[in-house]
């Protein structure tokens, strides 16, 4: 096919005016030709068409050029590079128009300062760092690097001089890397997790525990995810969110919320489900939420606390149609209501 | 490219002399810092002593400032295209790495197809990429967004048209 498209005429004046109708009907056929399947059929009715005017020939071969910037960059870097500038635009644009809309939804104002925030100086090793359940805690590594731990989570920190590495124990992490200007930045970075492990670019990400997988949410830069029984290693890269097994990485669901906002102590989301929200909010307190089939599937927006989640509860009480009942301080279910 | 028109040339060298200062001021306050404010007002500048004719100014600043928020904007989004860019670039083996002669050839390439893209439809460029860079069929591409064949072609051909009036004018 390629040879077929290199037999057009040599090169002609840019500045000949062509009737649009011909430019057209040229890329008419290149839709045809070069992104479809064509059939012996089609060629030979594009061919006479190309070859009834001189026009037709030049406008073809006009068209063609037209792709030359494209081929002028490697596709996979062209790719690669054109959707993280798309992504990190398009996260922009809806994080403005998001948070505002969200606002206005829930009628709450967020309320910070209730993070404990720890620094920890200039340690080479550190002590492990753990949270309760319902609590969070921020953590500052020698190299610059910012660790929150989610509630319910522990995890370690190794700086040793050839690498920098965060082992996640348990929960749920949010790791800002640190220029680590003492090294040049030279020093890798690494999250260990049971299931394989990250290497951080130059980023911001959420990495999260569950049964079996640990979910990787890239907010800036990109990660790294190596299975930790081999196999091809991929690339999470902003605004993606991927779960890790052992055996390999595959792209994770959107759950209606981002999964960063846990650091600023709230879930914030559209159109979430009701029992999935419910499912994050028990995570901050101990005992259960049981939420009943009939509302399981409800739809919510808005912005949700974790620090206090009995006052949650309430407020969802108050705007949607279900009822909480506390069997005890531990016991909570959320049913039809009203 | 400058103009030939003495009295042309007049107008834009009053216009600078007379606004320059205050253009560098007002942009420092949109980029934040000095060294790309200056940048941008004296390619504002070019871009006036570019055009056929320029008229008679009641409001030069006005008229500044709308070339000037313009260039601004290209400047933000060609700086978001080298953050994407190097992001790109850190994740490659560094047995893949281009050469940096190529990356600064690539990179004004990205720039010139991401200006180009940038004034299409959200949707006609979904489709133009997966076709372009992923190397999908128009069949697949209506499959993936689950719209029509006969849709996704005649995003792609107003895609090519696009780019067809960008590069030939017409």
């Amino acid at each position: 096919m390629n040879t077929k498209l290199a037999r057009a005429p040599d090169a002609e004046p840019s500045s000949e005016e062509i009737p649009s109708a011909i430019i057209d009907a040229a890329i008419a056929w290149v839709v045809k030709l070069q992104f479809n399947q064509p059939t012996p059929a089609t060629w030979q009715a594009f061919e006479e068409w190309r070859q009834a005017q001189g026009l037709h020939a030049r406008a073809w071969q006009r068209v063609q050029t037209l792709r030359q910037d494209f081929a002028a960059v490697p596709t996979d870097l062209a790719r690669e590079t054109l959707r993280t500038a798309e992504t990190r635009r398009q996260m922009k644009r809806d994080g403005r128009r998001q948070a505002f809309k969200l606002l206005m939804l829930s009628g709450a104002a967020i309320t910070g300062g209730w993070l404990l925030r720890e620094p920890l100086g200039w340690q080479r090793l550190v002590a492990d760092a753990a949270t309760g359940v319902g609590e969070q805690r921020t953590v500052r590594l020698g190299d610059g690097t910012v660790v929150v731990l989610n509630t319910d989570s522990a995890a370690s920190f190794d700086m040793a001089a050839a690498h920098r590495r965060v082992v996640l124990r348990r929960g749920e992490i949010m790791i800002t890397t640190g220029s680590d200007q003492a090294y040049a930045g030279l020093r890798p970075f690494w999250v260990d997790t049971p299931f394989g492990a990250l290497q951080a670019l130059g980023t911001r990400f959420v990495v999260r525990l569950e049964d079996g997988r640990v979910r990787v949410s890239v907010q800036e830069g990109a990660v790294r995810m190596h299975p930790a029984r081999g196999g091809e290693a991929v690339t999470a890269r902003v605004g993606e969110s991927w779960w890790l097994r052992d055996e390999g990485a595959t792209a994770a669901e959107y759950l209606g919320f981002r999964q960063d906002d846990w650091a600023d102590g709230v879930i914030a989301g559209r159109n979430m489900r009701l029992a999935d929200l419910l499912a994050e909010l028990s995570r901050y307190r101990k005992g259960r939420i049981a939420c009943d089939q009939n509302v399981a599937d409800l739809r919510v927006s808005g912005i949700y606390h974790v620090r206090d989640t009995d006052q949650t509860l309430r407020f969802l009480a108050q705007t949607q149609p279900i009822r909480v009942r506390y069997y005890t301080r531990f016991w909570v279910t959320v049913e039809a209501g009203r | 490219m400058a103009s030939a028109d003495p009295a042309q040339y007049q107008r834009v060298h009053a216009l600078y002399s007379d606004h320059h200062h205050w253009l560098n001021g007002w942009l420092r306050r949109q980029v934040g810092n000095a060294c790309d404010a200056a940048d941008i007002a004296q390619d504002t500048f070019m871009r006036i002593l570019a055009r056929r004719e320029v008229p008679e100014l009641r409001e030069p600043r006005a008229f500044l400032s709308t070339i000037a928020r313009g260039l601004v904007v290209e400047h933000w989004r060609r700086r978001e295209l080298e953050r994407a860019w190097l992001e790109t670039l850190a994740v490659l083996p560094a047995s893949e790495a281009p050469s940096p002669e190529n990356r600064l050839l690539f990179l004004e390439a990205l720039v010139v197809i991401d200006r180009m893209l940038d004034t299409l439809k959200p949707a006609v460029r979904q489709a133009f990429l997966l076709a372009q860079l992923d190397g999908l069929t128009c069949p697949q591409i209506a499959q993936r967004l689950g719209v029509s064949l006969a849709t996704v072609e005649r995003y792609i051909a107003a895609a090519l048209r696009h780019c067809y009036a960008l590069r030939f004018g017409a």
